[in-house]
């Protein structure tokens, strides 16, 4: 979930560019498959952390099959706390000394 | 479309309908995509544990949603939900509860090896009218020496123990069996050893083996018991090992000895023994009886005396359960199972008329695009969870019915004893549940899900319910045609419950107690029995409170011996010459009909004089003389049983009494006791009043004469005779209990259905009464519409129990199956039932005020 928050965090995608952002950025260890990534959308929007766009931001480049989401106030929110959780606990992990002082 | 997408397409039929409606197209286009970029097996790898992994939890999600907004409408309508749920208590409770019975005495299998290839040979006899009875010892051991189809025969008798010695006498019933019986039955001893073959010889040494209740209740289940000798009958036996619970379930009793077989001294006619058979592996019951009746035509030509006995086979479960409780059980579950379908007809009709009221928020859920599978679904749910919540407390209200049963019923009307809800049962329970669910929600939500939208989202939408409204006066009528069929069978069983209560009895059981003793062959021989009973039978009459006191070899309705045997007569008869007709015989003491109240109706009774040599004195019943003689006088004529050279001589004629079962005469042959006694002797005394009263004096005198003769079987006549009517009024008790449930719910049903139309037409009504319409006729209106399902309904009711009114012939006595009287009275019934519940509401339409009707649209 945090990982489609972070995929259309900077701007709208659809299903299949957010499968493979998802999959570029964990250098293809995660690798989410149709099912579980639309379950998750239909979750998130439920809960209000994505919405989906009404108009196509690149019209003549897509099909009009394609659906784009972005993300929501709340769900920014959520994918900041979760950050600074994240970062909190690598933070933690350097300090002693599990993971390497730099990226 | 390409196959692989087309594939794809196909595999995303597992997702829930509203899932792929939203994001199936999409999940195509990402494939398409993925296809395109790296078309590989991995890809299909990948796709593959996707669905595996999410279908299951859309699937999940969805009914998680259903039931959560299931349980916001049951919360909603407490009282609807209130009477669905125990409508379907009821149902499921008794259904279960039934069923439990079924199950137990039918269903389960026997606890024998592979009992389906194990077969009880009877005798049988057409031109006697015999057509399951006892095996004689020699027949036993020709069909065992020539049967193929068999892999062995096995043989058990019946016998009363004494056991002594240790802590108070006790007297027992058990079997003698053959050695072969055990391992015939694929049980095994629970402790020691079971009988070795020789051990029936006579003449080898005497060994016993005893139950496991015996054992544990006087025993304190020590193991050192085998091996040690027992006191029994007065001769002491090894006990060589405990027997199975199994065994026990086939012979009954709690002692089992070798049945000794000595050849010479049996007879071909004597029917006395039990015999039982495992079929070869591979060879059906046909080619057995098939093979069995060669076998028996071969017998009958070596030994002429029985050439008109033949085998009949017998599957352990028809011999184990008879016509009678086997029909019972079935009406019973048949009864039970109205019962259901009416309560699933009613409750179809209360969602109905539910539906209805929530038309608007189906609508306004179809306009938001739910779909109709998933309404449907959704409806289902409803309707499912609704039925569980009834079913959880019918099954528990079933373990307290059968409990309740189970404490009501005299001990032994049912062949396998301890019945209770298994889990087998319970599982029945679950499966009915959900079986109710969907049946009374089937309609329901099919209706609910194509409703038509446009129609339902206007306001003067009052006409929807045209093909509903059919459905419900249907199901209305479906209910009443079911509880006419019940209450005409609740009618017949009940009256026949009547007539047997009402039969005579022949003789007065009040008054009368009643109880056995059993003498053992070593210390009373010869006729020492006789001296010992006449000397008991002096000393009762003079406890304070008996007046008469008497000695039967089967006192009537009692645990005593029964026996029937073949007779003829000697000269002049009715009946063609050389013919015989099975007699119910008994050896009684002088005082037998005196004590029982039985009218000496011609000649003279038994004497203390009757003694050995004058053995050839008989007393008949009324119904014996009139079968031989017809109205001539029998006194002075003679009778002969089958293996009898010499004749007995009527000396009278006593009035005929009930004495096997209520429903049936037994015409009866009586012998004198002052010589015959039998090993098993029922003794009954009439006393001044309290029966129980005179029992300490009772076992005070018994105790004076033989402190090591235990008392067995002691109860009041009116125990024994209430007894033996005990199936029938429990059939009939339960029948009418569940025709009351039926015509309570049909008629609620009914009501339901009316109020239900009148207040749908409410404005229609109002509008013909603005108009003139006079409102005695808007009453008749109403009446006629709802009278004209009724009655369709009972109709069908009466014509199905017409057409099921054979199956009840085993169950009814005393009136006829097809009773006039009883469809009448149930049509009549029911007809005013209908018109009381058609009346509320037709005279509330018909006070309808055309003003505030016209107002309220």
């Amino acid at each position: 979930m945090f990982h489609i928050l972070v995929a259309v965090a900077d701007r709208e995608r659809h299903g299949y560019a957010i499968m493979q952002d998802v999959q570029a950025r964990t250098d293809g260890a995660l690798r989410l498959g149709p099912g579980t990534l639309y379950g998750s959308i239909k979750r998130m929007l439920h809960e209000g952390l994505i919405e989906e766009l009404d108009d196509r931001p690149d019209p003549e480049n897509d099909d009009v099959r394609r659906r784009y989401y972005r993300i929501t106030p709340a769900g920014r929110r959520i994918a900041k706390q979760e950050s600074a959780r994240l970062a909190k606990l690598l933070r933690q992990a350097r300090a002693t000394g599990l993971a390497p002082k730099t990226a | 479309m390409r196959w692989p997408e087309r594939l794809y397409r196909a595999l995303l039929r597992c997702y829930p309908a509203e899932f792929r409606d939203e994001y199936a197209s999409e999940m195509a286009q990402s494939f398409r995509d993925q296809a395109s970029a790296a078309p590989s097996a991995r890809l299909w790898r990948d796709l593959l544990a996707d669905v595996a992994l999410t279908a299951p939890k859309e699937h999940a999600h969805v009914l998680m949603n259903d039931l959560r907004y299931t349980a916001r409408m049951i919360r909603k309508a407490p009282a609807f939900t209130t009477a669905v749920v125990l409508t379907v208590a009821l149902g499921i409770g008794a259904n279960t509860a039934i069923f439990t019975f079924v199950y137990a005495e039918m269903l389960r299998a026997l606890p024998f090896a592979e009992p389906n290839r194990l077969m009880q040979l009877a005798e049988k006899n057409d031109t006697l009218h015999l057509p399951n009875f006892g095996a004689s010892v020699l027949n036993y051991l020709s069909w065992s020496e020539q049967t193929q189809t068999f892999e062995r025969l096995g043989a058990m008798g019946f016998a009363s123990f004494n056991l002594s010695g240790q802590g108070d006498p006790e007297q027992f019933t058990g079997s003698p069996i053959s050695p072969s019986l055990m391992p015939l039955l694929g049980v095994k001893p629970v402790a020691g050893r079971a009988f070795l073959d020789g051990e029936d010889k006579p003449g080898s040494a005497p060994v016993v083996m005893i139950s496991e209740g015996l054992w544990t209740r006087r025993f304190g289940r020590e193991p050192s018991l085998v091996g040690r000798n027992l006191t029994i009958n007065g001769i002491d036996y090894t006990v060589v090992g405990i027997a199975p619970p199994a065994l026990g379930l086939l012979t009954g009793g709690d002692i089992w000895i070798p049945l000794t077989i000595d050849p010479g001294r049996e007879n071909r006619l004597n029917h006395v023994i039990q015999v039982f058979g495992r079929l070869k592996p591979g060879v059906n019951a046909t080619q057995a009886q098939a093979e069995l009746d060669t076998v028996a035509t071969r017998v009958g030509q070596q030994y002429p005396e029985v050439k008109d006995w033949g085998i009949h086979l017998l599957t352990m479960s028809d011999a184990f359960v008879g016509p009678q409780l086997r029909v019972g059980l079935l009406v019973l579950l048949g009864a039970v199972g109205c019962v259901l379908l009416i309560a699933c007809a009613n409750i179809a009709n209360l969602l109905l008329a539910r539906a209805a009221s929530r038309e608007k928020e189906i609508a306004i859920r179809t306009a938001m695009g739910a779909s109709q599978s998933r309404l449907l679904r959704q409806l289902l749910a409803e309707s499912i969870v609704l039925s569980m919540l009834g079913g959880g407390l019918g099954m528990l209200g079933a373990v307290w019915a059968v409990r309740a049963i189970n404490g009501t019923l005299p001990p032994n009307l049912l062949p396998v004893p301890d019945v209770g809800v298994d889990a087998t049962v319970l599982l029945f329970a679950v499966g009915m549940t959900v079986i109710t669910g969907v049946l009374f929600g089937i309609a329901p939500a099919w209706h609910g899900a194509k409703a038509d939208l446009n129609a339902m989202l206007k306001q003067s939408a009052r006409t929807t319910g045209g093909s509903r409204s059919r459905l419900r006066s249907g199901l209305a009528a479906a209910e009443l045609a079911l509880a006419t069929v019940l209450l005409i069978g609740a009618g017949l069983l009940g009256q026949s419950l009547l007539e047997l209560q009402r039969v005579r009895l022949g003789f007065q059981p009040d008054g009368l107690m009643t109880f056995q003793l059993s003498l053992p062959a070593a210390k009373y021989p010869g006729d020492k029995g006789s001296a010992f009973y006449r000397e008991l039978l002096e000393s009762l009459r003079t406890v304070p409170g008996i007046r008469d006191a008497a000695i039967s070899s089967g006192l009537p309705f009692g645990a005593g011996n029964y026996t029937t045997t073949p007779i003829g007569t000697v000269g002049k008869s009715v009946l063609p010459a050389g013919t015989a007709i099975p007699i119910d015989w008994r050896i009684v003491s002088p005082d037998f009909f005196r004590t029982l109240g039985i009218p000496l109706l011609r000649g003279r009774a038994f004497t203390d004089a009757d003694d050995a040599a004058a053995l050839s004195v008989v007393i008949v019943s009324q119904a014996t003389a009139q079968k031989f003689w017809g109205t001539d006088d029998p006194i002075g004529r003679e009778l002969l049983r089958a293996k009898d050279v010499k004749g007995r001589t009527v000396v009278g004629v006593v009035g005929d009494v009930r004495s096997t079962a209520l429903n049936r005469e037994s015409p009866t042959l009586y012998y004198p006791s002052p010589r015959g006694i039998w090993p098993l002797m029922d003794v009954v005394v009439r006393t001044n009043g309290q029966p129980e009263s005179v029992l300490p004096g009772i076992r005070q005198k018994v105790r004076a004469l033989d402190s090591e003769l235990p008392l067995a079987n002691v109860r009041p006549m009116g125990e024994w005779v209430a007894n033996n009517a005990a199936q029938p009024r429990l059939n009939a008790t339960l029948l009418a209990v569940f025709a009351g449930f039926a015509l309570l719910i049909a008629a609620v049903g009914t009501y339901g259905v009316l109020a239900y139309s009148v207040s749908q037409r409410t404005r229609e009504i109002g509008l013909r009464i603005a108009l003139g319409a006079q409102r005695g006729r808007v009453l008749r209106l109403v009446v006629r519409g709802g009278m004209t399902m009724a009655l369709a309904g009972i109709g069908i009711g009466v014509a199905c129990a017409l057409g099921l009114s054979r199956v009840l012939a085993t169950l009814v006595f005393g009136v006829p199956v097809r009773d006039p009287a009883t469809f009448v009275t149930v049509t009549l019934v029911l007809t005013i039932v209908a018109l009381a519940a058609c009346l509320v509401p037709a005279v509330r339409a018909s006070r309808v005020d055309p003003m505030v009707s016209l107002r309220e649209e």
